[in-house]
């Protein structure tokens, strides 16, 4: 069997949903633009691509019937591809990078293509018409809003809202810094706009904020909570996608090998700490690779909100210093479907950049769930 | 017609009036040009223009109506912009009240304007002729001033000022603009030193804060008389001068007196206080500086209001001195009768105030209808000069002017005991300066109820409903309870208008002339159903008001509403449930029954969700309607004008806008003529709601809220019997339920609620204090 490889990864620029110059676009032009950008990049011969896997949490309007196969039409890829759309919320891309790797695995295709997609503009998180089941609703913490969910995990972790702002404030400053030196300049594949406009950077980050900011800002979800605006990741509109295919394949068609899939994990929690999801899909993937969290040497995991990084970073015993050295959601964004192809892709390039071995890269997931990639260098 | 050819303004000086005057045009949707200075630092040549469309946006009360009419504002700065003025048919200057710099703006508008475009001053101090010298005879012909009232969006009043040379046609262009466009009540003015209303305005406030010091009241006692008993708003005097600023003073009297002839009486009681002159120079301006006569003491994280006591100029709490009593409260005449403090000061400012007010005409107005107008629409008066001085009586008020060696107007002695206000032959009128009455005309497209009833009887009234007839086959349903309040009588009128209005009428609309469209039902009624456990009428009156307006809505006429300031509850819900609504821009209408722990019960719930289901910008599927509706209903939101109402789905995009309060009823009666040939009733609507899963959906966001700290407990069960109700309750999305199911879903919800005690509690707290409990 041979090796799965991450051989490409682009993205969008990520833009605050409403306010940004992104809001008047549709999810499926923007994907379409983001995967015409991958597949020129990594020089990929179309025709040998299986299948567009397309990530979104809120798969309807402008993101419904069946968003994946479309994208592959709107970017007039062979029409012998294949579409699909994935939903595990936020979880949903990361989930199309799993599902690529064991179609590899089984022989049931050598190159796919993993995405994510979301309009937090212009598809509502909850979609347009919330339906939940009345008797679940009634028994369980199912539907419980994400940052109702922040501060049950801020309460039984016991995190300050200073602690919480320090760790949002160091996002924004890493961020801002990976900014400066232009760090996210390969990686996003610029958009133009009707107008002319040539949309090409992030305009989440806030690298100004400062510490009075943040403590400036009124409470979010709970009037005796701490979880603010500034420490929770911005509604954001963006899309991302990765080249994942065969090893052999890369080899054989000289792609650049920015990494190798080492192991995948799912795991389940309780809904309304659904936070603390990257716990167990982390020990579970770190298990089935073999490596203990010492091992790493690169995470990249989704801040959803300062509160849930940091009880993971607790939980995990991880090592500060080697989490999202570019920033993470909290500056750059979270659309939702598309942050964890954004996440595997940055680990995989950090991987290179900085030289390192592995990489383990992890999300929380509303209703309750966790997912975790663990990367190694190519 | 001529309003037709102002298609562009042009406002230059971004100062409070003038992006003032700014807005209201946008307001009109008109587009509008805003014009100011260049700075002399800075890189942004146009930031003063845009700054004061930035402050405006964030200015309460606001001066834009929604958010479009903002857009509607392009800004500019007079070095690189004036060439745009030749795209406007008229520029209004709202400069700085300096000769100099106005007349050389003037000299280079006259370069860059189209022949024809008329150019207005904002100016309240100085003379017309003054302004245009030096222009051409071209210029002159289209120049006159446009006298607004701040705030421009809220007052009515503008004193219109034409010169010698002004050619009438383009002061009736400017006159029809701003009477059908701003919703502004023109006044023609003569080019007499601070034109009508602040002459007399000025007077008056001179005339209070003088009697105060020399007869030693205090600020609350001064405010207590020259307020509500006297026809002025309750701010009285200090509490005015706070709220305009008292920096302002010093400047209109220096403007005044130095524009006065010496002999004008103003000079006389012309005079300022140390202790004010002190106040200016600390910095107490009244509300916008550190405080004023009154302030908010907010030391010790307590609010206290206290006031300046004007002998020893220290602040001390506020109080409530409960002076006036009696007749004193309700008539003029008893107010300056009254033995004691109460009289005096009364009389030392009506008296001269009055007698001032009588010697400017025709010298600042021609009429004595330009006073009354001027002071009831420029300073909230509640009557005029001359209609005091009707109430007074004209021989008493100059016995006692006699009496006190006041000067006797020539008016008042022509008048000759004279009313200067008569009713004959069922129209009003008023005493000329030739000693004759003379009809008060209204221009073409006003239609007054007042009128009307001056020369006719109601066709049906009871106690809290009239009907009348308003011409060409409309008749008009008039609330006349107090406040409007809506009842079982208003019901009733209703249910026996129809046939009359079948058999006889062509239309109905629904309109009043009272402070508001109407606050909603009776709610002391309600409470004293409630107390009494009356269930079973309560009950009733619920079913009736429901029956109520449903047969309005499918009555085989047109029926159309027209609200006007606040429209609450079952006020909101008349609209609701009539073919078309022509509102005044100054509405306020809103669904606020939540926060007296009910739900609407008169229609309300279903007639929201229809409007949101009719709106084609909203995305499709059981919910989105819903939810929009709960929203809305369960934040008791109300828009703050008619453009919001729209916006939030009270009105239908179709629905008229009125944005003048005296077309109102002509209008609303066009628009319900333009619908009877061919008029059908509305088929009725079916409802395909998501039921119990929709109720779990919005229960989840209250609980969000609830945590967030912006929902009560009780608004968690108030919001919940609203949730089941707009949801459809037990319903499932295969299923349509009727209108009549949502009126029984409706009703029942609402008769649980009002069973609740702390409902009860909430509606008790809303008639002792005027505010909703929170609890």
């Amino acid at each position: 069997m041979s090796d799965v490889v991450i051989a490409g990864y682009v993205r969008s620029p990520f833009h605050p949903a409403y306010r940004g110059a992104l809001a008047k676009v549709r999810p499926d032009d923007l994907a379409a633009n983001t995967i015409k950008g991958l597949i020129e990049r990594t020089g990929v011969n179309a025709e040998d691509i299986e299948d567009v896997l397309m990530g979104c949490a809120f798969p309807e309007g402008e993101q419904g019937f069946n968003i994946a196969r479309l994208v592959v039409l709107l970017a007039d890829l062979p029409l012998s591809i294949g579409g699909m759309t994935l939903n595990r919320f936020c979880g949903s891309s990361m989930s199309a990078v799993h599902y690529a790797a064991g179609q590899i695995a089984m022989g049931a295709g050598e190159v796919f293509i993993a995405a994510g997609v979301e309009s937090m503009s212009r598809v509502p998180m909850t979609g347009f018409n919330p339906m939940p089941n009345p008797e679940l609703a009634e028994r369980s913490a199912a539907y419980i809003g994400m940052g109702d969910t922040a501060e049950n995990v801020a309460r039984k972790y016991e995190l300050t809202r200073e602690a919480q702002e320090a760790f949002a404030l160091k996002s924004q400053q890493k961020a801002g810094e990976a900014m400066k030196k232009g760090s996210f300049k390969d990686e996003i594949v610029p958009f133009t706009l009707p107008d002319g406009t040539v949309i090409e950077t992030d305009a989440t980050p806030r690298p100004q904020t400062t510490a009075e900011d943040l403590a400036g800002l009124k409470l979010s979800f709970d009037e005796n909570g701490t979880v603010t605006a500034g420490t929770a990741s911005p509604l954001t509109d963006g899309a991302a996608a990765l080249l994942v295919c065969s090893a052999d394949y890369a080899a054989k068609n000289g792609l650049k090998v920015m990494a190798k899939v080492k192991s995948m994990a799912i795991s389940g929690c309780a809904p309304e700490i659904m936070g603390i999801g990257p716990v167990e899909s982390s020990k579970k993937a770190l298990q089935r690779a073999g490596l203990t969290i010492d091992n790493i040497d690169v995470i990249e995991l989704n801040e959803a909100f300062s509160s849930q990084s940091l009880a993971t970073i607790g939980d995990l015993g991880i090592d500060e210093s080697k989490i999202n050295l570019d920033g993470g959601a909290i500056a750059i964004g979270h659309p939702l479907g598309a942050t964890g192809a954004r996440i595997v892709g940055k680990a995989a390039s950090l991987l290179q950049r900085e030289g390192k071995k592995y990489a383990l890269v992890t999300q929380c997931i509303g209703g309750g769930q966790g997912i975790a990639t663990v990367l190694e260098t190519a | 017609m001529a309003d037709a050819t102002i298609k562009k303004v042009c406002v230059i000086g971004a100062g409070t009036m003038g992006a003032g005057i700014a807005a209201q045009i946008a307001n009109a949707g008109v587009p509008v040009l805003l014009l100011d200075i260049v700075p002399k630092e800075g890189d942004n040549r146009n930031v003063i223009a845009e700054g004061a469309v930035k402050k405006m946006l964030k200015t309460d009360p606001a001066p834009f109506m929604g958010k479009r009419a903002a857009k509607l504002v392009e800004t500019g700065n007079i070095e690189d912009d004036l060439g745009k003025v030749a795209e406007c048919d008229w520029v209004v200057e709202a400069i700085i009240e300096r000769l100099d710099i106005k007349q050389n703006l003037y000299a280079k508008l006259e370069e860059v304007r189209k022949a024809g475009t008329a150019v207005s001053s904002n100016t309240s101090t100085i003379p017309l002729e003054n302004l245009t010298d030096g222009r051409s005879d071209a210029f002159k012909q289209d120049f006159l001033i446009t006298h607004f009232f701040n705030p421009p969006r809220y007052m009515r009043l503008i004193e219109l000022v034409a010169g010698p040379q002004t050619n009438p046609a383009t002061v009736d262009m400017v006159r029809e603009f701003v009477d059908r466009k701003l919703g502004k009540t023109p006044v023609d003015a003569e080019d007499s030193p601070g034109f009508i209303a602040n002459r007399i305005g000025t007077f008056w406030i001179q005339a209070a804060v003088n009697a105060a010091f020399d007869q030693g009241l205090t600020v609350e006692e001064a405010d207590e008389i020259a307020g509500k008993p006297m026809g002025v708003p309750s701010t009285g005097v200090f509490g005015l001068v706070d709220l305009v600023g008292i920096d302002l003073m010093p400047h209109l009297m220096e403007s005044l007196t130095s524009t006065l002839p010496k002999d004008d009486p103003y000079q006389k009681i012309a005079r300022s206080e140390a202790l004010i002159e002190s106040m200016i120079e600390e910095g107490y301006t009244g509300r916008k500086g550190k405080g004023g006569f009154y302030r908010i003491n907010r030391e010790g994280g307590k609010k206290v209001k206290e006031a300046k006591d004007l002998k020893s100029g220290e602040y001390r709490a506020a109080a409530r001195p409960g002076i006036v009593r009696g007749a004193a409260k309700k008539s003029l005449k008893a107010l300056i009768s009254d033995k004691g403090k109460v009289g005096d000061y009364a009389w030392a400012i009506v008296g001269p105030t009055l007698s001032y007010a009588a010697s400017i005409v025709p010298e600042a107005t021609k009429t004595v209808l330009g006073i009354d107008d001027a002071m009831k629409l420029g300073y909230n008066w509640k009557t005029g000069p001359f209609e005091m001085i009707d109430e007074i009586g004209v021989a008493h008020l100059v016995e006692r002017l006699q009496a006190d060696g006041i000067p006797v107007p020539e008016i008042l002695k022509m008048a000759d005991g004279r009313k200067f206000y008569r009713v004959e032959g069922g129209k009003r009128q008023y005493l000329g300066t030739d000693g004759e009455y003379h009809d008060v005309e209204r221009a073409e497209g006003v239609l007054l109820l007042e009128d009307i009833k001056l020369s006719s009887e109601p066709l049906m009234a009871n106690g809290s409903a009239a009907l009348w007839d308003v011409g060409d086959g409309v008749v008009a349903l008039e609330f006349t309870g107090k406040m409007n309040a809506l009842d079982e009588q208003v019901m009733k009128l209703i249910q026996k208008a129809i046939p009359m209005v079948k058999k006889d009428y062509k239309a109905l609309v629904v309109y009043n002339e009272g402070s508001n469209f109407s606050a909603g039902a009776n709610l002391g009624l309600a409470l004293f159903a409630l107390n009494i456990a009356a269930w079973g009428e309560v009950e009733k009156s619920v079913k009736g008001g429901q029956d109520a307006y449903k047969a309005l809505k499918y009555a085989p006429f047109p029926v159309v509403s027209a609200p006007f300031g606040m429209t609450l509850g079952g006020g909101c819900e008349i609209c609701l449930n009539s073919d078309a609504i022509q509102a005044h821009a100054e509405t306020y209408i809103g669904l606020v029954e939540c926060g007296v722990g009910i739900i609407p019960g008169w229609g309300g719930c279903g007639e929201m969700i229809s409007r949101w289901e009719d709106n084609p910008r909203h995305p499709n599927g059981p919910m989105p309607a819903v939810s929009k509706a709960f929203e809305i209903i369960s934040t008791a939101t109300v828009a703050r004008s008619a453009s919001e109402a729209k916006e939030h789905g009270f009105l239908r995009r179709d629905d008229g806008v009125s944005m003048n309060r005296d077309r109102l009823l002509f209008d609303a009666k066009q628009r319900a003529l333009a619908m009877v040939d061919g008029y059908e009733a509305p088929e009725k609507p079916e409802y395909r709601l998501p039921g119990p899963t929709g109720k779990a959906a919005l229960e989840l966001a209250v609980e969000s809220f609830h945590r967030q700290g912006k929902a009560t407990d009780h608004d968690v069960t108030v919001s919940g019997e609203l949730a089941y109700v707009l949801s459809g309750g037990n319903t499932d999305v295969t299923e349509t339920l009727t209108e009549a199911d949502m009126l029984k879903l409706e009703r029942e919800a609402f008769m649980r609620l009002v069973r609740n005690p702390k409902s009860q509690a909430r509606v008790e707290h809303m008639l002792e204090t005027g505010k909703p409990l929170r609890n």
